[in-house]
């Protein structure tokens, strides 16, 4: 149960998010993907398995509920956390910026999926505005993340230039 | 028990990705009959605590925002009963100044009080009519209510009235019911009072005071006010008689110019 806590943490963060945090921190209509962005945190820190659950677990609880293209989501974060893994597994991801660019690539890719799979009118328009800063936002957060989790920033680092 | 816990050691990604399709495919076709109670259980474990803090703090904001609007809405309200206040009690005096009538060959000007002067009691009233408006020195001021002065100075807008209240003016004033007459005159400590009153005269509490026209100032026959005590002295040639004027010069606004119609 104890192992399972810190995956149902990341599932009221996302949800946290996605009721307030997400407009609160939109800059000129661009979002963090934090969905896609934990899925794939998760897949390069976790096993295959936790990876791709954990995606199918987001898929449904991390949309803002049950809703028609459910089962949609959940397959392709399934698939995200599932094809996530595996890149990593592949590819050397030990640098900042290799992880940062399996960050960025995707949660554009998620962007685009979601524009597609929501048929706006505007798709080219939608990906522009939308879709690429969002990446371009996410991977800016996520690099913090990677920042942190590497040593490279931290407290007294920040105390110090002060 | 062994070849069973090989098999799934064996077979564990494989049963973990079986799962996880069936899930999915449960969920595709499972539309109506599973989906209704995931999305509850869903909503109610993960979403509803954020959704109610968030529902509380935009009722919060709400009602800050109607507080801000409703407390703006008060001061207006309350600037606009003020100023409807005020135009009912003008409208009030203009009514009754409407059935009043000047005396015989006089016409009225009428004229706003724009400041009063005087230490204890008032003793000028500067009024918004002057030269301009064929306004001179010493034409009676009236109002509704009785005597109020006479002009004492004027320039081309704007024009002094001296008060009855001012100790160096005097009134020649007859008592209505016996004729008899005396100087209208006031002190601070005594207030206004009849002078040169003779003792053998006929002169009651409540008597009304009017104006003699005797001095030409004044036409006769403008309330000045009434008789509230009369004391008699032994070996005193006048009676002194305290006298309540019929205005009330600590309230005055509109006032009236009393302009000879034959003279000017």
């Amino acid at each position: 149960m104890t192992k399972l806590l810190p995956y149902f943490i990341y599932f009221w963060l996302i949800a946290m998010h996605q009721v307030f945090l997400a407009d609160v921190l939109s800059i000129f209509g661009a979002k963090i993907n934090l969905v896609a962005m934990i899925v794939l945190l998760v897949a390069m820190y976790k096993t295959e398995i936790s990876a791709t659950w954990f995606g199918l677990c987001v898929g449904i609880i991390g949309f803002g509920g049950i809703t028609e293209i459910s089962a949609w989501q959940a397959l392709i974060m399934a698939l995200f956390g599932l094809i996530g893994f595996n890149i990593k597994e592949t590819l050397n991801l030990d640098s900042l910026f290799a992880r940062l660019s399996l960050v960025f690539s995707g949660v554009l890719l998620h962007n685009i999926i979601m524009i597609l799979i929501e048929l706006n009118e505007n798709i080219l328009i939608s990906i522009l505005n939308s879709a690429i800063t969002g990446a371009v936002y996410t991977t800016l957060v996520c690099s913090l993340f990677f920042l942190i989790k590497d040593g490279i920033f931290t407290f007294e680092k920040t105390k110090s230039i002060f | 028990m062994n070849k069973i816990n090989s098999l799934v050691t064996k077979h564990f990604r494989n049963f973990h990705f079986v799962s996880i399709i069936l899930i999915i495919i449960i969920l595709f076709v499972g539309d109506t009959v599973i989906n209704p109670y995931l999305n509850q259980t869903v909503s109610t474990v993960f979403y509803s605590p954020f959704a109610k803090v968030k529902i509380g703090y935009l009722e919060l904001k709400s009602v800050s925002e109607d507080n801000a609007l409703l407390s703006q809405t008060l001061i207006d309200l309350s600037m606009k009963m003020a100023f409807y206040e005020e135009a009912a009690l003008e409208n009030d005096r203009m009514r009754s100044i409407l059935s009043f009538k000047p005396p015989q060959n006089y016409a009225l000007v009428p004229a706003k009080v724009v400041s009063i002067s005087g230490e204890y009691t008032p003793i000028t009233a500067t009024i918004n009519k002057g030269s301009n408006d064929s306004i001179w020195v010493d034409q009676p001021v009236i109002n509704q209510q009785g005597l109020i002065g006479r002009i004492s100075s004027v320039s081309p807008d704007y024009s002094v009235v001296q008060l009855l209240t001012d100790p160096a003016n005097r009134v020649a004033a007859r008592v209505v019911a016996s004729r008899e007459m005396g100087i209208i005159k006031y002190n601070i400590s005594s207030g206004m009072y009849l002078d040169n009153f003779p003792i053998q005269g006929e002169i009651k509490v409540n008597d009304k005071i009017i104006s003699s026209g005797l001095g030409g100032v004044y036409p006769a026959g403008l309330t000045v006010g009434v008789v509230t005590e009369v004391i008699k002295e032994e070996l005193a040639a006048f009676d002194k008689v305290k006298i309540l004027p019929a205005a009330n010069f600590y309230s005055l606004e509109e006032l009236f110019v009393l302009r000879d119609t034959i003279i000017q």
